[in-house]
């Protein structure tokens, strides 16, 4: 009878929804060196698996900028049949790509040397045709059915993401599916045969000049100059067109190494059914010898106030950015709660105070990290300012927020808030697997912990006021501190010979001027200047100027 | 004693079974107000999605913008005597998200709480929803608002022509629109758009069906509809044949940017939503297509091309190669065995969950029966009715020369 008792009591229990809990993760380390984090889904059809591969684009050499977001898209955006088939011993779709590299690389050299004047273009037409010929051999060399993609053949979906810490790779499928995954996972990483790299590179290209606005990437070269999280691979785009597909896959074999690896598996799926296929396919994924992490250099917060006025895009914006500590920091929690103070919903300090009482702003975000936390990184708040309403009223209004937090108490109600919140969406993120296995990745890949990813929530909850106040007088103080001010005038308001003349000053300052802050000042000035000359002179300057540039970026 | 035991026994299966796939249980309250629930006990979490559905006669011609307006006035005015910002407080204190939108469909408001506040919550909603007193102080600025978001400053010049694209030519939210917009306007529209009978509200996660309904009952069960309010007849309405009526290219300019040129095309009425799931898998992936990419989802079919110099025409010659395009069965039996595999992906995802129940609800959401139906000829004929030149819309981003040198925009549509 107390066994029967005990029984229908456990079940009432059961029957209760649970609070996530750190004995969720069942956590193994594979043979060579990976690891297996597994949350177990009663009852679920399928299951969702990211592969997490420690580095990202902050280690990325300059030769190799961009090499992060090509896996992203070559070896992880699709799984093509041709990719996995080439593991079988099939050398002719090698014999192609290694030729298309040899031909594209031909074509960029010719088309260098032609820009500086060094040759004619005779010979671009017969290497563009061979390269037609190549790329048209190695077409038939892909599957024609339409639905090649081996994981959307079987219901799937899958989707890969570079960020500064990290390159994810997320794939959700069936159940049944799961040791088709680890088969393809692992004949996709041993075999890295990057098929598409040709045209992934050409779309990358694309969407590089396609991005909006650059004023975050501006606010993280100003605020971490000399450093790989201040990089915008925008201006690295002659390394990117440089990167050959038999670069890329020396850089894979390292970067994409099983000690680098963390695979985060969510679903229905049990410990005792996966671990045995992980281990088969994944644990025996060879280790590259002689491995060195990257040495990245240190930065100081305390680099001086720094200011940026730009003319770009077709709105005003106002970006202030702090220089913060990682994510290891023992002030960085504290940060976490005082970004949550400031801007965590619509009744935050930020909103409250310049969108709705001082009617100064239409939108204000913030955001920590950016864009990695592994490194000294940014808390950033993105101000658009409200129609009438000053980048200087801006200012000024932001920094007597930021003093306010910094010397003023803070309300017991305004606290539980931010710690509501905060809480929702750490629940949230449990009970979504895709947004679980991204938040488990980013707590290894940058604070080198999967477990942060509750013990976070369990020491906000004991984290005293007078914390965030002492790190808001620390770490958010006008020494850390860069601002950027956009102004809208580039292409939208401005007549075509200055437009012109800003992009030519900005090349020729890129040429000479590494600190990004300093660049943008000397273009901003140099405008100012040229604003007095008539017309005639300034297309005089402008064709003075165009002289100095190279051939390519005339 | 045995009986006991075994349903002791019987019990202990029960949080497996729970936690397996959510029941969906229909019903509807007295005022019209139709409810879908999921029960789902994994997490101490309840999610809601209530849509009111707007249609296109809901807005008179030259008041464009009108519901993303009124939506932005209900969120930013006093509600059941609180400041606008008081009620913002109070959601954020209970540990509650409530998020609003207005898509081409109608207006949505997504809810997400901790199951052990959802009494609050509910009540937090309703009074959002039906307590609400348009302030007049706040129209203009929120005008303004509503047309910064339009405009869809601050977003990349391929998110804008993506969203000026998709949607439907003359329902865009124009300065002169929005200008026009009076507080009797909005009043009108709330009493039309606003009523129970044109709600559907998806319950997800931990609550049980009678806990649903009481909630339910407790927090919408009070909402009630005057007469309904005759369509505008003062006006004259958009036909649907000036809706497909194409526009001129849309060209959006970016200094130095390579051209790339996008088509986008609503789905037919006619093309069901099972043909729609096939053709999303079969269309998206055929290398026919070479250089562009296609994208479909229920409502549109977008293709992208990164264009070369002398590439002006070629997203127009893949257009009309893809309407040409016929299936076979055998890929019609691959894209159903994907298609059919591919459902079990929604145990994963709680907002699929919900997006497949509300599309249930509307009629919109694939049926075996019809799937199974599906003949090759039928998934061909659909491909080319959603193809049909007068229904894409084509724009283009790139350098302002680069756009100068387009041919006009009827040398870019497909040819018939």
């Amino acid at each position: 009878m107390r066994l029967l008792v005990a029984i229908l009591i456990t079940t009432a229990l059961g029957l209760q929804a649970q609070v996530p809990r750190l004995t969720d993760v069942q956590e193994r380390r594979l043979a060579n060196g990976a690891r297996l984090l597994l949350v177990e889904r009663r009852g679920a059809t399928a299951f969702h698996a990211t592969l997490v591969f420690r580095g990202g684009r902050a280690e990325e050499p300059t030769a190799a900028a961009g090499a992060t977001d090509l896996l992203a898209r070559a070896l992880f955006g699709a799984t093509w049949p041709e990719d996995l088939e080439a593991a079988k011993g099939q050398s002719v779709l090698d014999a192609l790509l290694k030729q298309e590299e040899g031909l594209l690389e031909a074509l960029r050299l010719e088309r260098l040397h032609h820009r500086r004047g060094a040759s004619t273009a005779a010979s671009l037409p017969s290497l563009e045709a061979s390269l037609d010929a190549i790329q048209s051999r190695l077409k038939a060399q892909f599957s024609s059915s339409p639905l090649a993609d081996l994981y959307a053949a079987r219901g799937g979906r899958q989707r890969a993401e570079a960020t500064a810490d990290a390159l994810l790779a997320g794939t959700e499928l069936p159940l049944e599916a799961f040791e088709f995954w680890c088969r393809t996972e692992s004949l996709r990483l041993r075999t890295l045969q990057l098929s598409h790299f040709s045209h992934a590179r050409k779309a990358l290209e694309t969407d590089l000049k396609h991005q909006g606005d650059q004023g975050l990437a501006l606010l993280r070269g100003a605020a971490l100059p000399g450093h790989p999280y201040g990089r915008d691979l925008s201006d690295l785009l002659p390394a990117l067109e440089a990167l050959r597909w038999s670069d890329l896959r020396t850089y894979a074999h390292r970067a994409l190494s099983p000690e680098r690896l963390t695979i985060i598996l969510v679903g229905g799926l049990s410990l005792e059914s996966a671990l045995p296929l992980v281990e088969r396919h994944l644990g025996s994924l060879p280790v590259p010898p002689d491995l060195e992490d990257a040495v990245l250099p240190e930065i100081p917060a305390d680099l001086g106030d720094r200011r940026v006025q730009a003319l770009l895009g077709g709105t005003p914006r106002l970006l202030a950015g702090w220089r913060i500590p990682p994510r290891q920091h023992p002030d960085h929690l504290a940060l976490r709660m005082a970004a949550q103070l400031l801007a965590g919903g619509q009744a935050s300090r930020l909103p409250t105070q310049l969108i709705r009482l001082k009617l100064l702003a239409r939108q204000v975000g913030l955001s920590l990290d950016v864009p990695g936390g592994r490194l000294p990184s940014l808390l950033v708040v993105d101000v658009n300012p409200a129609d009438g309403a000053s980048l200087a009223e801006i200012e000024s209004a932001l920094t007597s927020e930021i003093l306010r937090l910094q010397q003023e108490p803070i309300l017991q109600d305004e606290w539980q808030r931010a710690l509501a919140q905060l809480e929702l969406e750490h629940l949230r993120a449990w009970d979504e697997p895709a947004a679980l296995a991204q938040t488990l990745a980013r707590s290894w890949a940058e604070g080198g912990d999967w477990r942060l990813t509750e013990l976070d929530l369990q020491r906000l909850r004991i984290l005293p006021q007078e914390a965030v106040q002492a790190a808001a007088r620390t770490w958010l103080k006008p020494s850390h501190r860069t601002t950027v001010l956009l102004e809208p005038t580039l292409a939208a308001s401005l007549d075509p010979l200055e437009a012109e003349l800003a992009r030519v000053l900005k090349v020729l300052a890129a040429t000479r001027i590494e600190d990004l802050a300093q660049r943008e000042q000397l273009v901003f000035e140099g405008l100012r200047q040229l604003r007095m000359l008539g017309t005639e002179e300034r297309r005089r300057t402008l064709k003075l100027l165009t002289a100095q540039l190279p051939p390519e970026k005339r | 004693m045995r009986a006991l035991l075994l349903a002791g026994l019987a019990a202990l299966t029960l949080p497996a079974q729970l936690a397996a796939q959510p029941r969906l249980q229909h019903f509807t309250l007295p005022n019209g107000l139709r409810v879908v629930h999921l029960e789902d006990h994994e997490r101490p979490l309840v999610r809601a999605r209530l849509h009111l559905l707007v249609a296109a006669d809901d807005t008179p011609p030259g008041r464009q913008g009108l519901a993303p307006l009124a939506l932005r006035m209900v969120d930013h005015s006093d509600a059941a005597g609180l400041k606008a910002d008081v009620f913002d407080r109070f959601v954020e204190e209970a540990g509650i998200q409530l998020t609003a939108s207005s898509t081409s469909g109608g207006l949505e408001w997504r809810l997400l709480t901790r199951s052990r506040d959802q009494d609050r919550a509910f009540g937090l909603l309703a009074d959002r929803l039906l307590r609400t007193v348009f302030d007049p102080a706040i129209l203009e600025l929120q005008r303004l608002a509503c047309w910064h978001e339009e405009e869809g400053h601050g977003a990349s010049p391929d998110a804008r022509l993506r969203r000026a694209l998709v949607s439907e030519p003359g329902s865009r939210p124009t300065p002169t629109g929005l200008g026009a917009i009076s507080l009797e306007d909005l009043l009108v529209f709330h009493a039309r758009v606003f009523r129970p009978e044109r709600a559907v509200l998806v319950l997800h996660g931990d609550l049980g069906l009678e806990q649903a309904k009481r909630l339910v009952l407790l927090s919408l069960g009070s909402w009630t509809a005057k007469e309904p309010i005759p369509p505008y007849r003062s006006l004259p309405m958009a036909t649907s044949s000036q809706q497909v009526t194409p526009e001129a290219l849309l060209r959006l300019p970016v200094p130095g940017a390579p051209l790339r040129l996008q088509a986008a095309a609503d789905r037919p009425d006619d093309v069901t939503p099972e043909a729609a799931a096939l053709l999303g898998l079969l269309v998206t992936q055929d290398p026919a297509l070479a250089r562009v990419q296609v994208t479909v989802d229920a409502r549109s079919l977008v293709a992208t091309l990164d264009a070369g110099s002398g590439d002006g025409s070629l997203l127009e010659e893949r257009l009309g190669a893809l309407r040409q395009r016929t299936f076979t069965q055998a890929d019609l039996d691959h894209a159903r065995a994907a298609w059919t595999a591919g459902r079990a992906l929604e145990s994963l995802d709680p907002g699929l969950r919900m997006d497949a129940a509300f599309a249930e609800v509307e009629g919109r959401h694939v049926q075996a029966p019809r799937l199974h139906a599906l003949t090759p000829m039928d998934l061909t004929t659909a491909l080319r009715r959603w193809l049909e030149p007068a229904r894409v819309r084509i724009g283009a981003v790139g350098d302002a020369e680069a756009l100068k040198a387009l041919p006009a925009d009827p040398d870019l549509r497909p040819k018939p």
